[in-house]
Protein backbone atom coordinates (compact mmCIF):
# COMPACT_ATOMS: atom_id res chain seq x y z
CA UNK A 1 0.00 0.00 0.00
CA UNK A 2 1.00 3.39 -1.22
CA UNK A 3 2.66 5.47 2.01
CA UNK A 4 1.14 8.66 1.88
CA UNK A 5 -2.78 8.78 2.41
CA UNK A 6 -5.04 10.65 -0.41
CA UNK A 7 -7.28 11.93 2.98
CA UNK A 8 -5.55 11.86 5.96
CA UNK A 9 -8.54 12.68 8.49
CA UNK A 10 -7.23 13.86 12.29
CA UNK A 11 -9.61 14.38 15.31
CA UNK A 12 -12.57 16.05 12.99
CA UNK A 13 -15.40 17.60 15.14
CA UNK A 14 -18.69 18.84 13.96
CA UNK A 15 -20.96 20.71 16.16
CA UNK A 16 -24.60 21.42 14.62
CA UNK A 17 -26.63 24.11 16.20
CA UNK A 18 -30.32 23.71 15.70
CA UNK A 19 -32.83 26.52 15.01
CA UNK A 20 -33.83 26.61 18.66
CA UNK A 21 -30.26 26.80 19.69
CA UNK A 22 -30.16 23.49 21.05
CA UNK A 23 -26.66 21.78 20.09
CA UNK A 24 -25.97 18.51 18.24
CA UNK A 25 -22.15 17.38 18.44
CA UNK A 26 -21.97 15.05 15.42
CA UNK A 27 -18.71 14.18 15.11
CA UNK A 28 -16.23 14.28 18.08
CA UNK A 29 -13.32 13.04 17.36
CA UNK A 30 -12.72 11.03 13.67
CA UNK A 31 -9.70 9.62 12.69
CA UNK A 32 -8.99 7.76 9.20
CA UNK A 33 -7.06 7.64 6.42
CA UNK A 34 -7.63 6.69 3.20
CA UNK A 35 -4.90 5.67 0.80
CA UNK A 36 -4.71 6.19 -2.82
CA UNK A 37 -7.14 3.23 -4.85
CA UNK A 38 -8.34 1.94 -1.21
CA UNK A 39 -12.15 0.58 -0.98
CA UNK A 40 -13.50 2.50 2.47
CA UNK A 41 -16.87 1.41 3.65
CA UNK A 42 -17.90 3.46 6.63
CA UNK A 43 -20.40 1.49 8.86
CA UNK A 44 -22.84 3.29 11.87
CA UNK A 45 -26.21 3.60 13.67
CA UNK A 46 -28.44 6.28 11.96
CA UNK A 47 -27.45 9.68 12.81
CA UNK A 48 -23.73 8.82 14.10
CA UNK A 49 -22.64 11.65 11.38
CA UNK A 50 -21.56 9.47 8.10
CA UNK A 51 -23.28 11.98 6.18
CA UNK A 52 -22.19 14.60 7.65
CA UNK A 53 -17.92 12.98 7.28
CA UNK A 54 -18.63 12.93 3.69
CA UNK A 55 -20.27 16.44 3.25
CA UNK A 56 -17.12 17.39 4.96
CA UNK A 57 -14.75 15.90 2.98
CA UNK A 58 -16.97 17.52 -0.40
CA UNK A 59 -16.51 20.86 1.11
CA UNK A 60 -20.08 21.21 1.76
CA UNK A 61 -20.00 21.78 5.25
CA UNK A 62 -17.95 23.32 7.50
CA UNK A 63 -15.74 21.20 10.46
CA UNK A 64 -15.77 22.60 13.97
CA UNK A 65 -12.27 21.20 14.78
CA UNK A 66 -9.61 18.78 14.01
CA UNK A 67 -8.16 18.67 10.50
CA UNK A 68 -8.16 17.24 6.66
CA UNK A 69 -5.26 16.65 5.00
CA UNK A 70 -5.21 15.95 1.75
CA UNK A 71 -2.41 14.73 -1.06
CA UNK A 72 -2.81 17.56 -2.76
CA UNK A 73 0.34 16.27 -5.65
CA UNK A 74 -1.87 13.78 -6.60
CA UNK A 75 -5.26 14.52 -6.36
CA UNK A 76 -7.01 18.31 -6.93
CA UNK A 77 -10.15 17.79 -4.61
CA UNK A 78 -12.38 20.65 -5.94
CA UNK A 79 -12.49 18.30 -9.12
CA UNK A 80 -11.71 15.10 -8.61
CA UNK A 81 -14.25 14.41 -6.23
CA UNK A 82 -17.54 12.42 -7.49
CA UNK A 83 -20.16 12.28 -4.44
CA UNK A 84 -23.41 10.16 -4.69
CA UNK A 85 -25.93 11.52 -2.28
CA UNK A 86 -28.17 9.85 -0.74
CA UNK A 87 -31.15 10.35 -2.62
CA UNK A 88 -30.77 10.44 -6.26
CA UNK A 89 -30.97 14.26 -6.33
CA UNK A 90 -32.02 14.54 -10.43
CA UNK A 91 -32.71 17.87 -12.21
CA UNK A 92 -36.67 17.22 -13.07
CA UNK A 93 -36.28 19.69 -15.78
CA UNK A 94 -33.29 17.50 -18.11
CA UNK A 95 -33.22 15.11 -19.63
CA UNK A 96 -31.25 11.52 -18.24
CA UNK A 97 -28.43 12.48 -20.12
CA UNK A 98 -28.31 15.98 -19.51
CA UNK A 99 -28.61 15.19 -15.59
CA UNK A 100 -25.64 12.96 -16.29
CA UNK A 101 -24.00 15.71 -18.08
CA UNK A 102 -24.00 18.51 -15.52
CA UNK A 103 -20.79 18.10 -13.86
CA UNK A 104 -19.41 18.66 -17.13
CA UNK A 105 -20.97 22.50 -17.23
CA UNK A 106 -20.31 23.21 -13.93
CA UNK A 107 -16.93 22.27 -14.46
CA UNK A 108 -16.61 24.13 -17.67
CA UNK A 109 -15.59 21.41 -19.76
CA UNK A 110 -16.47 20.84 -23.32
CA UNK A 111 -19.89 19.10 -23.25
CA UNK A 112 -19.75 17.59 -26.96
CA UNK A 113 -16.37 15.52 -26.03
CA UNK A 114 -18.33 13.76 -22.88
CA UNK A 115 -21.40 13.03 -24.52
CA UNK A 116 -20.39 9.22 -25.78
CA UNK A 117 -18.40 9.22 -22.27
CA UNK A 118 -22.45 9.29 -20.58
CA UNK A 119 -23.94 7.56 -22.47
CA UNK A 120 -21.33 4.61 -21.69
CA UNK A 121 -21.50 4.95 -18.24
CA UNK A 122 -25.47 4.81 -18.59
CA UNK A 123 -25.23 1.23 -20.22
CA UNK A 124 -22.86 0.19 -17.64
CA UNK A 125 -25.42 1.19 -15.03
CA UNK A 126 -28.27 -0.27 -17.22
CA UNK A 127 -29.62 1.98 -18.60
CA UNK A 128 -29.42 1.79 -22.47
CA UNK A 129 -31.94 3.50 -23.86
CA UNK A 130 -33.24 5.77 -21.60
CA UNK A 131 -31.03 9.13 -22.10
CA UNK A 132 -33.96 11.05 -23.67
CA UNK A 133 -36.04 9.98 -20.32
CA UNK A 134 -37.13 13.11 -18.17
CA UNK A 135 -36.51 11.44 -14.46
CA UNK A 136 -39.66 11.16 -13.30
CA UNK A 137 -40.35 8.81 -15.47
CA UNK A 138 -37.74 6.61 -14.31
CA UNK A 139 -37.91 4.44 -10.85
CA UNK A 140 -36.33 5.43 -7.62
CA UNK A 141 -33.56 2.70 -8.31
CA UNK A 142 -33.04 3.83 -11.76
CA UNK A 143 -32.86 7.52 -10.51
CA UNK A 144 -30.04 5.92 -8.01
CA UNK A 145 -28.43 4.94 -11.03
CA UNK A 146 -28.28 8.10 -13.15
CA UNK A 147 -26.97 9.69 -10.21
CA UNK A 148 -24.02 7.30 -9.91
CA UNK A 149 -23.23 7.69 -13.66
CA UNK A 150 -23.33 11.87 -12.83
CA UNK A 151 -20.77 11.35 -10.22
CA UNK A 152 -18.67 9.33 -12.82
CA UNK A 153 -18.95 11.37 -15.57
CA UNK A 154 -15.84 13.93 -14.78
CA UNK A 155 -13.49 10.45 -13.99
CA UNK A 156 -13.38 11.96 -10.45
CA UNK A 157 -10.06 9.53 -8.42
CA UNK A 158 -12.54 9.63 -4.96
CA UNK A 159 -16.28 8.26 -5.08
CA UNK A 160 -17.80 9.68 -2.20
CA UNK A 161 -21.35 7.53 -1.89
CA UNK A 162 -23.68 7.99 0.58
CA UNK A 163 -25.76 4.58 1.02
CA UNK A 164 -26.04 4.57 -2.85
CA UNK A 165 -27.84 1.40 -3.20
CA UNK A 166 -30.06 1.78 -0.24
CA UNK A 167 -33.31 2.21 -2.11
CA UNK A 168 -32.63 -0.62 -4.83
CA UNK A 169 -33.83 -4.33 -4.66
CA UNK A 170 -31.32 -7.07 -3.55
CA UNK A 171 -30.65 -8.34 -7.13
CA UNK A 172 -29.97 -4.72 -8.27
CA UNK A 173 -28.06 -4.03 -5.64
CA UNK A 174 -25.92 -7.04 -5.97
CA UNK A 175 -25.50 -5.94 -9.20
CA UNK A 176 -24.78 -2.72 -8.55
CA UNK A 177 -21.99 -3.92 -6.15
CA UNK A 178 -20.25 -5.91 -8.70
CA UNK A 179 -20.22 -3.15 -11.58
CA UNK A 180 -18.82 -0.89 -8.50
CA UNK A 181 -16.41 -3.27 -8.22
CA UNK A 182 -15.30 -3.46 -11.49
CA UNK A 183 -15.30 0.26 -12.20
CA UNK A 184 -13.12 0.98 -9.02
CA UNK A 185 -9.94 -1.47 -9.73
CA UNK A 186 -10.34 -0.70 -13.79
CA UNK A 187 -10.46 3.00 -13.04
CA UNK A 188 -8.24 2.88 -9.95
CA UNK A 189 -10.07 5.09 -7.77
CA UNK A 190 -10.61 5.83 -4.44
CA UNK A 191 -14.03 4.59 -2.92
CA UNK A 192 -15.25 6.14 0.47
CA UNK A 193 -18.51 4.49 1.00
CA UNK A 194 -21.08 4.52 3.91
CA UNK A 195 -23.86 1.97 3.91
CA UNK A 196 -26.02 0.28 6.11
CA UNK A 197 -25.43 -3.69 5.55
CA UNK A 198 -22.75 -4.81 7.15
CA UNK A 199 -22.37 -7.83 4.29
CA UNK A 200 -22.60 -5.27 1.62
CA UNK A 201 -19.31 -3.37 3.55
CA UNK A 202 -17.06 -6.07 3.71
CA UNK A 203 -18.13 -7.62 0.49
CA UNK A 204 -16.62 -4.36 -1.04
CA UNK A 205 -14.38 -2.98 0.90
CA UNK A 206 -10.73 -3.48 1.84
CA UNK A 207 -11.18 -2.09 5.23
CA UNK A 208 -14.54 -1.51 7.39
CA UNK A 209 -14.83 1.64 9.93
CA UNK A 210 -17.28 1.41 12.52
CA UNK A 211 -18.50 4.84 13.76
CA UNK A 212 -20.13 5.18 17.48
CA UNK A 213 -23.41 6.67 17.81
CA UNK A 214 -23.60 9.77 18.30
CA UNK A 215 -20.39 11.95 19.35
CA UNK A 216 -19.58 9.63 17.11
CA UNK A 217 -15.76 8.07 16.68
CA UNK A 218 -14.00 5.29 14.83
CA UNK A 219 -14.21 2.48 17.14
CA UNK A 220 -12.50 0.23 14.90
CA UNK A 221 -11.15 0.14 11.04
CA UNK A 222 -11.12 -3.51 9.95
CA UNK A 223 -8.80 -4.60 7.56
CA UNK A 224 -10.84 -6.99 5.11
CA UNK A 225 -7.86 -9.28 3.60
CA UNK A 226 -10.39 -11.56 1.43
CA UNK A 227 -8.84 -11.88 -2.13
CA UNK A 228 -9.59 -10.10 -5.20
CA UNK A 229 -11.40 -10.22 -7.47
CA UNK A 230 -14.68 -11.32 -5.40
CA UNK A 231 -17.51 -12.75 -6.47
CA UNK A 232 -20.20 -13.35 -4.26
CA UNK A 233 -20.36 -16.69 -3.23
CA UNK A 234 -17.38 -15.20 -1.12
CA UNK A 235 -20.30 -14.15 1.39
CA UNK A 236 -20.58 -17.79 2.45
CA UNK A 237 -17.25 -18.15 3.48
CA UNK A 238 -16.22 -19.10 6.71
CA UNK A 239 -13.91 -15.95 7.21
CA UNK A 240 -16.63 -13.50 5.92
CA UNK A 241 -18.90 -15.31 8.66
CA UNK A 242 -15.94 -14.25 11.14
CA UNK A 243 -15.58 -10.69 9.84
CA UNK A 244 -19.33 -10.10 10.06
CA UNK A 245 -19.38 -11.49 13.54
CA UNK A 246 -16.29 -8.59 14.38
CA UNK A 247 -18.14 -5.69 12.69
CA UNK A 248 -21.51 -6.80 14.68
CA UNK A 249 -19.58 -6.96 17.59
CA UNK A 250 -18.00 -3.42 17.27
CA UNK A 251 -21.67 -2.50 16.98
CA UNK A 252 -23.36 -4.04 19.47
CA UNK A 253 -19.90 -2.16 21.95
CA UNK A 254 -20.92 1.30 20.97
CA UNK B 1 -47.48 16.18 -30.30
CA UNK B 2 -50.73 14.35 -28.74
CA UNK B 3 -50.20 16.89 -25.78
CA UNK B 4 -50.63 20.00 -28.46
CA UNK B 5 -53.49 18.08 -29.67
CA UNK B 6 -55.06 17.88 -26.69
CA UNK B 7 -53.99 21.28 -26.04
CA UNK B 8 -55.88 22.77 -28.83
CA UNK B 9 -59.34 20.16 -27.83
CA UNK B 10 -59.00 22.43 -24.52
CA UNK B 11 -58.86 25.24 -26.29
CA UNK B 12 -61.91 24.67 -28.13
CA UNK B 13 -63.72 23.58 -25.56
CA UNK B 14 -62.99 27.40 -23.95
CA UNK B 15 -64.42 28.59 -27.47
CA UNK B 16 -67.41 26.42 -27.12
CA UNK B 17 -68.35 28.47 -23.34
CA UNK B 18 -67.52 31.34 -25.11
CA UNK B 19 -69.74 30.87 -27.71
CA UNK B 20 -72.49 29.55 -25.65
CA UNK B 21 -72.12 32.31 -23.59
CA UNK B 22 -72.73 34.85 -26.09
CA UNK B 23 -76.09 32.79 -27.86
CA UNK B 24 -77.30 33.11 -24.67
CA UNK B 25 -76.94 36.69 -24.37
CA UNK B 26 -78.37 36.99 -27.63
CA UNK B 27 -81.28 35.31 -27.38
CA UNK B 28 -82.07 37.39 -23.76
CA UNK B 29 -81.57 40.58 -25.51
CA UNK B 30 -84.09 39.22 -27.99
CA UNK B 31 -86.77 37.72 -26.22
CA UNK B 32 -86.87 40.74 -23.53
CA UNK B 33 -86.42 43.34 -25.79
CA UNK B 34 -83.54 45.21 -24.42
CA UNK B 35 -83.25 48.50 -26.18
CA UNK B 36 -80.26 48.93 -27.96
CA UNK B 37 -78.14 52.00 -25.82
CA UNK B 38 -79.09 49.76 -22.77
CA UNK B 39 -77.79 46.25 -23.74
CA UNK B 40 -77.11 45.83 -27.27
CA UNK B 41 -77.23 42.49 -28.17
CA UNK B 42 -73.64 40.43 -28.90
CA UNK B 43 -74.48 40.38 -33.04
CA UNK B 44 -75.36 43.99 -33.03
CA UNK B 45 -72.06 44.89 -31.40
CA UNK B 46 -69.82 42.70 -33.18
CA UNK B 47 -71.41 43.98 -36.29
CA UNK B 48 -70.17 47.72 -35.45
CA UNK B 49 -66.70 46.23 -35.52
CA UNK B 50 -67.75 45.21 -39.43
CA UNK B 51 -70.06 47.98 -40.77
CA UNK B 52 -69.09 51.58 -41.11
CA UNK B 53 -71.95 53.24 -39.12
CA UNK B 54 -73.45 56.11 -40.47
CA UNK B 55 -73.00 58.49 -37.72
CA UNK B 56 -69.73 57.65 -36.96
CA UNK B 57 -66.51 56.24 -37.80
CA UNK B 58 -64.42 54.36 -35.28
CA UNK B 59 -61.32 53.33 -36.79
CA UNK B 60 -61.57 49.82 -35.42
CA UNK B 61 -58.51 48.63 -37.38
CA UNK B 62 -56.73 51.70 -36.04
CA UNK B 63 -57.42 51.44 -32.52
CA UNK B 64 -57.61 47.53 -32.05
CA UNK B 65 -53.98 47.12 -33.50
CA UNK B 66 -53.07 50.45 -31.04
CA UNK B 67 -54.06 48.45 -28.48
CA UNK B 68 -53.00 45.31 -28.94
CA UNK B 69 -49.41 46.60 -29.63
CA UNK B 70 -49.60 48.41 -26.29
CA UNK B 71 -50.72 45.52 -25.04
CA UNK B 72 -47.97 43.23 -26.32
CA UNK B 73 -45.47 45.79 -25.76
CA UNK B 74 -47.17 45.87 -22.28
CA UNK B 75 -46.50 42.53 -21.47
CA UNK B 76 -43.11 42.06 -22.88
CA UNK B 77 -41.64 45.12 -20.56
CA UNK B 78 -43.29 43.28 -17.62
CA UNK B 79 -42.25 39.41 -18.14
CA UNK B 80 -38.42 40.48 -18.75
CA UNK B 81 -38.06 43.26 -16.17
CA UNK B 82 -40.18 41.11 -13.23
CA UNK B 83 -38.05 38.06 -13.98
CA UNK B 84 -34.98 40.56 -13.91
CA UNK B 85 -36.23 42.24 -11.14
CA UNK B 86 -37.34 38.88 -9.44
CA UNK B 87 -33.56 37.72 -9.64
CA UNK B 88 -32.01 40.50 -8.25
CA UNK B 89 -34.74 39.83 -5.32
CA UNK B 90 -33.87 37.00 -5.04
CA UNK B 91 -30.00 37.45 -4.89
CA UNK B 92 -29.70 37.74 -1.47
CA UNK B 93 -31.70 37.98 2.04
CA UNK B 94 -30.94 41.86 2.07
CA UNK B 95 -32.03 42.52 -1.46
CA UNK B 96 -35.53 40.78 -0.30
CA UNK B 97 -36.01 42.79 2.48
CA UNK B 98 -35.60 46.07 0.82
CA UNK B 99 -37.30 45.54 -2.55
CA UNK B 100 -40.37 43.21 -1.30
CA UNK B 101 -41.85 46.19 1.15
CA UNK B 102 -41.02 48.68 -1.67
CA UNK B 103 -42.95 46.38 -4.19
CA UNK B 104 -46.36 45.87 -1.93
CA UNK B 105 -46.50 49.70 -1.42
CA UNK B 106 -46.10 49.80 -5.05
CA UNK B 107 -48.62 47.49 -5.88
CA UNK B 108 -51.11 48.74 -3.43
CA UNK B 109 -51.49 52.48 -4.73
CA UNK B 110 -54.54 52.87 -6.80
CA UNK B 111 -53.58 52.65 -10.08
CA UNK B 112 -56.41 55.03 -11.37
CA UNK B 113 -55.19 57.89 -8.69
CA UNK B 114 -51.82 57.93 -9.87
CA UNK B 115 -52.61 57.14 -13.86
CA UNK B 116 -52.91 61.20 -14.57
CA UNK B 117 -49.89 61.72 -12.89
CA UNK B 118 -47.99 59.37 -14.94
CA UNK B 119 -49.86 60.93 -17.64
CA UNK B 120 -48.50 64.57 -16.41
CA UNK B 121 -44.94 63.33 -16.49
CA UNK B 122 -44.84 61.15 -19.55
CA UNK B 123 -47.83 62.74 -21.88
CA UNK B 124 -49.84 60.78 -24.29
CA UNK B 125 -49.06 57.90 -25.84
CA UNK B 126 -47.57 54.69 -25.87
CA UNK B 127 -45.05 55.12 -22.57
CA UNK B 128 -47.44 56.23 -20.57
CA UNK B 129 -49.94 52.75 -20.99
CA UNK B 130 -46.99 50.73 -20.75
CA UNK B 131 -45.93 51.96 -17.97
CA UNK B 132 -49.50 51.71 -16.11
CA UNK B 133 -49.74 47.93 -17.67
CA UNK B 134 -46.41 47.71 -15.66
CA UNK B 135 -47.57 48.83 -12.64
CA UNK B 136 -50.94 46.79 -12.36
CA UNK B 137 -49.00 43.50 -13.55
CA UNK B 138 -45.62 43.21 -12.36
CA UNK B 139 -46.21 42.26 -8.62
CA UNK B 140 -47.76 39.03 -9.73
CA UNK B 141 -44.65 38.31 -11.87
CA UNK B 142 -42.21 39.24 -9.55
CA UNK B 143 -43.77 37.60 -6.32
CA UNK B 144 -44.17 34.07 -8.84
CA UNK B 145 -40.29 34.30 -10.04
CA UNK B 146 -38.97 35.05 -6.74
CA UNK B 147 -40.72 32.47 -5.15
CA UNK B 148 -39.69 29.92 -7.86
CA UNK B 149 -36.01 30.78 -7.71
CA UNK B 150 -36.12 30.57 -3.54
CA UNK B 151 -38.14 27.63 -3.13
CA UNK B 152 -35.07 25.03 -4.47
CA UNK B 153 -34.23 21.66 -2.60
CA UNK B 154 -31.67 22.86 -0.66
CA UNK B 155 -30.00 19.47 -1.05
CA UNK B 156 -29.93 20.09 -5.30
CA UNK B 157 -27.45 23.02 -4.25
CA UNK B 158 -25.26 20.84 -2.79
CA UNK B 159 -24.87 19.16 -6.54
CA UNK B 160 -23.05 22.45 -7.79
CA UNK B 161 -21.23 23.66 -4.94
CA UNK B 162 -19.54 20.36 -4.49
CA UNK B 163 -18.05 20.93 -7.97
CA UNK B 164 -17.12 25.20 -5.95
CA UNK B 165 -19.73 26.00 -9.13
CA UNK B 166 -20.48 29.77 -9.10
CA UNK B 167 -23.54 31.63 -7.80
CA UNK B 168 -24.58 32.31 -10.97
CA UNK B 169 -24.02 28.80 -12.19
CA UNK B 170 -26.54 27.77 -9.23
CA UNK B 171 -28.77 30.07 -10.52
CA UNK B 172 -28.21 29.83 -13.95
CA UNK B 173 -28.32 25.47 -13.72
CA UNK B 174 -30.73 25.14 -10.96
CA UNK B 175 -32.60 28.52 -9.59
CA UNK B 176 -34.30 29.31 -12.96
CA UNK B 177 -34.96 25.96 -13.94
CA UNK B 178 -36.83 25.01 -11.01
CA UNK B 179 -38.73 28.61 -11.10
CA UNK B 180 -39.94 28.37 -14.74
CA UNK B 181 -43.52 26.53 -13.34
CA UNK B 182 -43.67 29.69 -11.10
CA UNK B 183 -43.12 32.09 -13.76
CA UNK B 184 -45.51 30.81 -16.16
CA UNK B 185 -48.47 30.81 -13.39
CA UNK B 186 -47.07 34.60 -13.08
CA UNK B 187 -46.98 35.15 -16.75
CA UNK B 188 -50.68 33.57 -16.80
CA UNK B 189 -52.01 36.31 -14.53
CA UNK B 190 -50.17 39.13 -15.81
CA UNK B 191 -51.35 38.18 -18.91
CA UNK B 192 -54.76 39.55 -18.29
CA UNK B 193 -53.86 42.06 -15.89
CA UNK B 194 -51.72 43.74 -18.60
CA UNK B 195 -54.85 44.04 -20.65
CA UNK B 196 -56.70 45.71 -17.82
CA UNK B 197 -53.44 47.71 -17.43
CA UNK B 198 -53.44 49.27 -20.67
CA UNK B 199 -57.33 50.15 -21.05
CA UNK B 200 -57.24 51.87 -17.98
CA UNK B 201 -54.09 53.86 -19.45
CA UNK B 202 -56.46 54.37 -22.45
CA UNK B 203 -59.20 55.54 -20.25
CA UNK B 204 -57.08 58.02 -18.53
CA UNK B 205 -54.58 59.29 -21.30
CA UNK B 206 -55.21 58.46 -24.72
CA UNK B 207 -56.08 59.20 -28.17
CA UNK B 208 -56.50 55.95 -29.95
CA UNK B 209 -57.49 52.28 -28.55
CA UNK B 210 -60.29 50.22 -27.04
CA UNK B 211 -60.36 52.68 -23.98
CA UNK B 212 -60.90 55.72 -26.06
CA UNK B 213 -63.46 53.99 -27.96
CA UNK B 214 -65.05 53.05 -24.71
CA UNK B 215 -64.94 56.58 -22.97
CA UNK B 216 -65.69 58.25 -26.06
CA UNK B 217 -68.76 56.55 -26.96
CA UNK B 218 -69.99 56.64 -23.35
CA UNK B 219 -70.71 60.87 -23.97
CA UNK B 220 -72.59 59.90 -27.02
CA UNK B 221 -74.73 57.00 -25.41
CA UNK B 222 -73.72 55.15 -28.17
CA UNK B 223 -73.91 51.68 -26.42
CA UNK B 224 -72.87 49.48 -29.17
CA UNK B 225 -69.47 49.82 -29.97
CA UNK B 226 -68.54 49.87 -26.04
CA UNK B 227 -69.60 46.21 -26.11
CA UNK B 228 -67.80 45.37 -28.82
CA UNK B 229 -64.74 46.66 -27.98
CA UNK B 230 -65.31 44.94 -24.60
CA UNK B 231 -65.76 41.19 -26.94
CA UNK B 232 -62.27 42.26 -28.78
CA UNK B 233 -60.53 43.24 -25.83
CA UNK B 234 -61.62 39.65 -23.82
CA UNK B 235 -60.53 38.40 -26.84
CA UNK B 236 -57.51 39.44 -26.65
CA UNK B 237 -56.80 38.59 -23.24
CA UNK B 238 -58.10 35.47 -23.46
CA UNK B 239 -55.39 34.76 -26.92
CA UNK B 240 -52.90 36.00 -24.91
CA UNK B 241 -53.58 33.49 -22.01
CA UNK B 242 -53.52 31.16 -24.71
CA UNK B 243 -50.42 31.37 -25.67
CA UNK B 244 -48.66 31.87 -22.56
CA UNK B 245 -50.38 27.80 -21.73
CA UNK B 246 -49.16 26.82 -25.27
CA UNK B 247 -45.76 27.65 -24.60
CA UNK B 248 -46.17 26.38 -21.21
CA UNK B 249 -46.69 22.92 -22.77
CA UNK B 250 -43.88 23.49 -24.99
CA UNK B 251 -41.20 24.91 -22.48
CA UNK B 252 -41.80 23.03 -19.21
CA UNK B 253 -43.13 19.31 -20.78
CA UNK B 254 -41.25 17.59 -17.60
CA UNK B 255 -43.94 19.42 -15.96
CA UNK B 256 -46.53 17.47 -14.67
CA UNK B 257 -49.44 19.35 -13.31
CA UNK B 258 -49.71 22.17 -16.40
CA UNK B 259 -53.03 23.12 -15.79
CA UNK B 260 -55.66 24.62 -18.67
N1 LIG C 1 -27.78 20.88 9.03
C1 LIG C 1 -27.98 20.28 10.22
N2 LIG C 1 -28.44 20.99 11.27
C2 LIG C 1 -28.62 20.40 12.46
N3 LIG C 1 -28.39 19.12 12.71
C3 LIG C 1 -27.94 18.35 11.71
C4 LIG C 1 -27.71 18.88 10.41
N4 LIG C 1 -27.24 17.90 9.61
C5 LIG C 1 -27.20 16.80 10.38
N5 LIG C 1 -27.59 17.06 11.65
C6 LIG C 1 -27.63 16.12 12.76
O1 LIG C 1 -26.38 15.51 12.87
C7 LIG C 1 -26.52 14.13 13.12
C8 LIG C 1 -25.77 13.33 12.08
O2 LIG C 1 -26.49 13.42 10.86
P1 LIG C 1 -26.07 12.59 9.57
O3 LIG C 1 -24.66 12.91 9.22
O4 LIG C 1 -27.08 12.83 8.53
O5 LIG C 1 -26.18 11.09 10.10
P2 LIG C 1 -26.14 9.72 9.31
O6 LIG C 1 -25.85 10.01 7.87
O7 LIG C 1 -25.06 8.91 9.97
O8 LIG C 1 -27.46 9.05 9.49
C9 LIG C 1 -27.98 13.82 13.20
O9 LIG C 1 -28.37 13.78 14.53
C10 LIG C 1 -28.61 14.99 12.50
O10 LIG C 1 -29.88 15.26 13.06
MG1 LIG D 1 -26.98 9.68 6.18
Amino acid sequence: MPNTPLISIRGLKKIFTTLTGEKIEALENIALDIYPGEFVSIVGPSGCGKTTLLKILAGLVQKDGGEIKVDKESFDPTREVGFVFQKPLLLDWRKVIDNVLLPIEILKINRASMFGRAQELLELVGLKGFEKAYPNELSGGMQQRVSIARALIHDPKLMLMDEPFGALDALTRERMNLELLRIWREAKKTVLFVTHGIAEAIFLSDRVAVLSARPSTVVTALDIHLSRPRTLNVRTSPEFGKLSMKVYDSLEMV
Amino acid sequence: MRKIFNFIWVRNRTSLTLLGFLILWQLVVTVFRIREFILPSPLSAILHLFFRQPDANYHWIKNISATLFEILIGFTVTVLLGIMIAVIVSWSQLSRRFFIPLFIFVNSLPIVAIAPIILLWLGYGIYTNVLIAFLVSFFPMVINTTTGLNKVDEDLLDLVRYHRGSKWQVLIKIRFPNSLPYIFSGLKICSTMCVVGVIVGEFVASDKGLGYIIINSQFTLDTPPIFAALIVIAVMGLGLFGLVSLLERIIIPWHGSVNG
